[in-house]
């Protein structure tokens, strides 16, 4: 770690540093939880222990984190900030005010960061302006700021009904009737997990519907002909008499599998409607249930995640019941409805029970449908979700065919399944000695000699620059330009997904590499011509920390091949050094130094996780849930199964907020 | 339109006068009718439609130098327009809403206000919270009396994946929202909204609403029933959930809008078989377009593919809005025009030459799709007039300068005499204004009474009006 040895580096108006994440300036909590002194440099102070847990813990932390408000952030704001932001001025649109009186709730939380950042780059207070803060107040400033979240209300944040995603839906389909997934292809594509847009849209619908129909034409029978295996499954034989009993029993059955959930009365009371609507118009018995089928399959019950138990009157924030719990679960590592053994537990309630539940999921992700985790949040995270679809310069690379770009994306799959089936640690993402590879693959390591054939298979290693994910060519080829390398973009990928770090994007109007003089570039290989970009000072304080990993992967060409030398013709120079004196030369020490940031990785990936799992960004509270993972997993080593077990046991994970916003603010009194 | 509407009670419309899919304009609304017997002449229904692209333009190449050489010398920008002109209406001086707090996002933000004038709720950035777009208000006031409510189009999955500013992903491929929560999404696959337009069933895709009229009237009896349970389970969940529930329950009901619709049509398709009663096309309006569905890649054909069934859907009534996302500001690129370079990176091009080119002959090469649509809506008859004498449709982008993000000038460009509302032909140098009183404006034009004006909206573009010069 860099941490205390390395002075935060300075920005513009950004909030890209390298040393200070969040693990920085909060306490390193193992079974307590330590106060922080916000006057001084955290990294300086050794942690005092207080021998609390839990919630006592963070009552403490609260109070602390309230009482330097009070005392020392509030004047701090006052003197520096508000003749500019104050209640008379609103410049650049901020305001402080409405923060200042609820300084915890989660709507200002960007306007502290903001607030952080920019106090940190020296940005503000303005040189002109008339008062300045000493370095030792900037600093109890941007420590305050790293500890608000102490001041967000235990909160799992709200988990409004969800409608199941084209893939979900497609899958359950599958499960439920016996259809191919590829059912829904005509839906809109969606993007899964954070992010996620939870609505409905009569199209959808119209195609719900027109899928309903396909549906039940591919899985039960024609009129007059024997009934299919699904249909004996549903519906089981014709009754000789009390049909209505018989359809009821049927409803409950389907409605208990489709809604993921056992059915109220008044919900099968509407199914038994349908069903005599059908008897109604004449039609026989199967047809009815074929129409009840119908219902089911268009219903909001199906369509969303709904809970099973009406919430009692009054209460704020719920466990999730068990059912729900399981539909959860499932979705998340299966994108799939449950299975029979995960229905089973959640019938006998025992599913929330923290070891059945862990239990649970180490069994699903050794399941083959585990592969949905890669495909929702693994590619997204990697960022390889639109390798299929990139363009490539086809003359300078005809090799980027669809088959390789499969082989690129199986790789990465493959991986990361192997780390999550073992139960790898999180540094294997970044240093490991085993790959996937087949012939065309291998090709572009230049093992074509020793790997060939179509199939992906596992292959050691023995270049020590190849192996994870920073060496990966759907990767490196995903984080290029269609013709050539971009150092930059593998910078900003390298501090946003591995180590978790924001990068703030380019301002608009700034000179790009090609605005530079042609003469004067000629001779320059592309490392030089970015680095003389990089004499503009606009450009010079992110790009002093992007560039320097970027150019440590520069060895690697736009599809990730082995080179010596760039397309100039001038020798790679993969070396640099990080902010903090650690010097590389090539790709394996820069792999070597990032490896050893391993509460990064893993909280970075911890992060990610969650937010995928929620299905929504990380807030106030949902920091404080990632510290006790973490401190969790720490011991163990941060492996990969027990990091998902421990997100799916994680407190937003199992709980729901259902009301629109907490009565228990934790406004500061003054 | 809207005094008639008011005289029809709400079911019959649901019934009756959604049902003229496949066919051209029909007298269902009255105006043909009504004139028959001897009443005043009602006037067509107004289209409305929205084509956009990102990033907005090369200023020098897109404002007409004067008023004057509007229709003598176009700017280059323009030169697909040639032919159609004097069916336009350029202004300039409409002003974008002010992007802060949101600086930091400005691709997610040209294209989230372009019909809304409205910022996300800045408080809530994680979920989708603007306001209903400008196109949804219209489908609330005109979607009732058609079969579709509204058509959304676009020429990329909505999928991108970014949060610059913490906001929500959705924020950057949508610009419909049909209540401030909910975003609509567009087809992108020309053969599903064949499909959609004509309830068509193609192999593979089978099934769609629309079988037997027994089925159909089984099926909305059936939807009647689901709806009744979904109430019950919307009174037994917390609010947030019951929010999701109403877009359910609202978008059911456009389902079923449809399949009356359907019902409607195959009726009178019956009646016409067996002889009762003739096709109701009149003999001035023209025979619905063919729809040819290309088989390559080409960008301009797939473009040119979405416009043509965006005129079938207003010819043959089957809509009265659309949106059309040309291209999305992420990951589109035109290797037609001779280059693979992407269309946000030239955009930055800080004016070196052979990057402003490129943005030239992309914007340009996005107009001339518009060219084309407009063109083949002005080639047919309806009426006394053409299909686009009874359009407004915008063309525009979201940002004035992409080099510079800049939102001061944004570029439109607006065909269609709007059933009269409109004084085309002209291009308005000094209009003092902003995107919110465009929006406000075009929707009074098209007859949709507003309660409240669009985003910013303080007032309405009297001078773009017939009769308002």
């Amino acid at each position: 770690m860099y941490r205390g040895d390395v002075r935060v580096m300075l920005l513009v108006g950004c909030a890209l540093t390298w040393t200070l994440s969040a693990a920085d300036v909060q306490p390193p909590a193992s079974a307590a939880v330590a106060p922080v002194p916000a006057s001084k440099p955290v990294s300086k102070t050794p942690p005092q222990t207080v021998p609390l847990s839990g919630d006592a813990a963070l009552a403490v932390l609260r109070e602390a984190t309230k009482k330097t408000f009070n005392d020392k952030v509030a004047p701090f704001v006052k003197t520096y900030c508000y003749e500019c932001h104050g209640d008379k001025r609103r410049k650049g649109g901020v305001f402080f005010p409405p923060a200042m009186k609820n300084p915890g709730d989660a709507a200002y939380r960007r306007h502290w960061k903001t607030g952080l950042a920019t106090v940190n780059a020296h940005d503000m207070p303005p040189d002109d302006a008339d008062k300045q803060p000493t370095d030792a107040e900037r600093q109890m400033f941007m420590d305050w700021v790293g500890q608000l979240k102490y001041l967000s209300p235990k909160d799992p944040g709200a988990f409004v009904i969800r409608r199941l995603t084209k893939t979900e839906y497609g899958n359950t389909l599958h499960d439920l009737l016996g259809v191919s997934a590829e059912v829904v292809k005509e839906l809109p594509d969606e993007v899964a997990g954070e992010g996620y847009l939870n609505t409905l849209s009569p199209l959808q619908m119209e195609q719900y519907l027109g899928i309903a129909n396909e549906v039940l034409n591919r899985a039960l029978s024609a009129p007059g002909t024997a009934p299919t295996a699904v249909e004996q499954r549903l519906f089981g034989a014709a009754p000789a008499a009390d049909v209505k009993t018989a359809a009821r029993n049927v409803a409950r059955k389907l409605a208990r599998s489709a809604y993921r959930r056992p059915a109220m009365e008044a919900e099968l009371d509407v199914l038994m409607q349908v069903f005599d609507l059908a008897q109604r118009n004449k039609l026989a018995y199967p047809a009815a249930l074929r129409l009840m089928l119908k219902a089911v399959l268009v219903s909001p019950q199906f369509l969303y995640i709904t809970p099973a138990i009406e919430a009692a009157p009054g209460s704020q924030i719920v466990p999730l019941d068990d059912w729900m719990l399981a539909s959860r679960l499932s979705y998340l590592l299966w994108a799939t409805m449950p299975d029979a053994e995960l229905s089973a537990l959640a019938d006998a309630g025992t599913l929330h029970e923290p070891a059945v539940l862990q239990a649970q999921v180490r069994r699903l992700l050794k399941d083959a449908r585990a592969r949905a985790l890669f495909d929702g949040f693994g590619a997204q995270w990697l960022g390889l979700g639109d390798l299929a679809d990139k363009t490539f310069d086809t003359t300078k690379f005809p090799q980027m065919t669809p088959a390789l770009r499969t082989a690129m994306y199986d790789e990465a799959r493959l991986f990361f399944s192997s780390i999550v089936r073992d139960n790898s640690s999180v540094v294997s993402f970044v240093q490991s000695d085993y790959t996937f590879l087949n012939g065309a693959l291998a090709a572009i390591y230049g093992m074509e000699q020793s790997v060939t054939g179509p199939e992906m298979r596992r292959v050691k290693l023995t270049d020590a620059n190849r192996g994870g994910i920073l060496g990966m060519p759907g990767i490196l080829a995903m984080t290029s330009f269609p013709n050539r390398t971009s150092p930059v973009k593998r910078g900003v990928w390298v501090l946003e997904q591995v180590l978790g770090q924001h990068v703030p994007p380019a301002p608009p109007n700034v000179p790009t590499l090609e605005k530079q003089d042609k003469k004067k570039i000629a001779n320059l290989t592309l490392r030089q011509r970015t680095e003389l970009h990089r004499t503009n000072v606009v450009c010079a304080n992110c790009h002093k920390i992007l560039d320097p990993i970027g150019f440590g992967l520069e060895n690697f060409d736009a599809i990730g091949r082995w080179r010596a030398q760039d397309d100039t013709g001038g020798a790679i120079d993969a070396g640099g050094e990080l902010p903090g004196g650690k010097r590389f030369t090539t790709p394996k020490e820069l792999k070597g130094i990032i490896a050893t940031r391993k509460d990064d990785l893993a909280r970075n990936l911890t992060e990610k996780l969650l937010a995928y799992a929620l299905c929504r960004e990380l807030e106030g509270y949902d920091e404080i849930e990632v510290d006790h993972l973490i401190a969790d997993l720490k011991p163990e080593g941060y492996r990969m199964q027990s990091l998902i077990a421990a997100v799916v046991s994680s407190y937003p994970f199992t709980h729901r907020r259902i009301v629109e916003s907490l009565t228990t603010a934790s406004n500061v009194k003054k | 339109m809207s005094k008639s509407s008011l005289l029809i009670d709400r079911r019959t419309c649901l019934r009756g006068l959604g049902a003229t899919l496949a066919l051209p304009l029909l007298e269902v609304m009255g105006w043909a009718e009504v004139a028959k017997k001897g009443r005043a002449a009602v006037k067509p229904p107004v289209r409305l439609g929205f084509m956009y692209m990102p990033h907005g333009v090369i200023m020098d190449q897109f404002w007409p130098a004067t008023p004057e050489s509007f229709l003598t010398a176009p700017p280059p920008a323009l030169e697909s327009l040639r032919g159609v002109l004097d069916q336009c209406l350029m202004m300039k001086g409409i002003a974008g809403i002010p992007i802060a707090p949101f600086n930091g996002a400005p691709h997610a933000l040209e294209l989230s206000t372009w019909l809304t004038a409205q910022l996300p709720d800045a408080r809530q950035r994680n979920r989708i919270n603007i306001s209903i777009s400008a196109d949804q208000i219209a489908a609330n006031y005109v979607g009732a009396l058609t079969a579709l409510p509204s058509l959304e189009l676009a020429t990329m999955p909505q999928t991108h994946k970014e949060n610059q500013e913490g906001l929500n992903e959705g924020y950057y491929s949508h610009c419909s929202f049909r209540s401030a929560t909910q975003a609509v999404p567009a087809e992108i696959n020309p053969r599903s909204v064949l499909n959609r337009l004509f309830n068509q069933d193609t192999a593979g895709t089978g099934g769609k609403a629309g079988g037997t009229p027994q089925a159909n009237a089984l099926d909305q009896s059936m939807l009647d029933l689901v709806i009744g349970g979904a109430k019950d389970l919307r009174r037994k969940l917390p609010q947030d959930d019951q929010h999701k529930l109403d877009e359910y329950l609202d978008s059911v009901r456009a389902v079923e809008r449809r399949i009356a619709a359907i019902e409607h049509r195959q009726k009178e398709a019956a009646l016409e078989a067996a002889g009762v009663s003739s096709s109701k096309r009149k003999a001035s309006d023209s025979p619905p377009i063919e729809i040819k569905i290309p088989v390559g890649d080409k960008r301009s054909e797939y473009m040119q593919v979405m416009c043509d069934l965006n005129v079938l859907a207003f010819q043959t009534d089957t809509t009265r809005v659309s949106t059309y996302i040309g291209s999305t500001p992420n990951g589109v690129s035109y290797p037609e025009l001779g280059f693979k370079d992407e269309h946000h990176s030239q955009t930055h091009h800080n004016n070196q030459p052979d990057k402003v080119g490129k943005v030239e002959a992309i914007t340009a090469f996005n107009i001339a799709q518009f060219a084309y649509m407009v063109k083949k809506m002005h080639s047919l008859r309806e009426g006394d007039g053409t299909l686009l004498d009874n359009c407004i449709m915008m063309w525009g982008s979201g940002l004035e300068d992409g080099n510079k993000h800049s939102r001061e000038n944004l570029p439109f460009i607006i065909a269609g005499k709007g059933g009269g509302s409109l004084h085309t032909g002209r291009f308005l140098p000094n209009l003092k204004g902003n995107q919110g009183d465009l929006l406000t404006t075009l929707l009074a034009c098209s007859g949709v009474p507003l309660d409240r004006p669009i985003g910013i909206a303080t007032k309405q573009l009297t001078e773009m009006k017939a009769g308002g010069v």
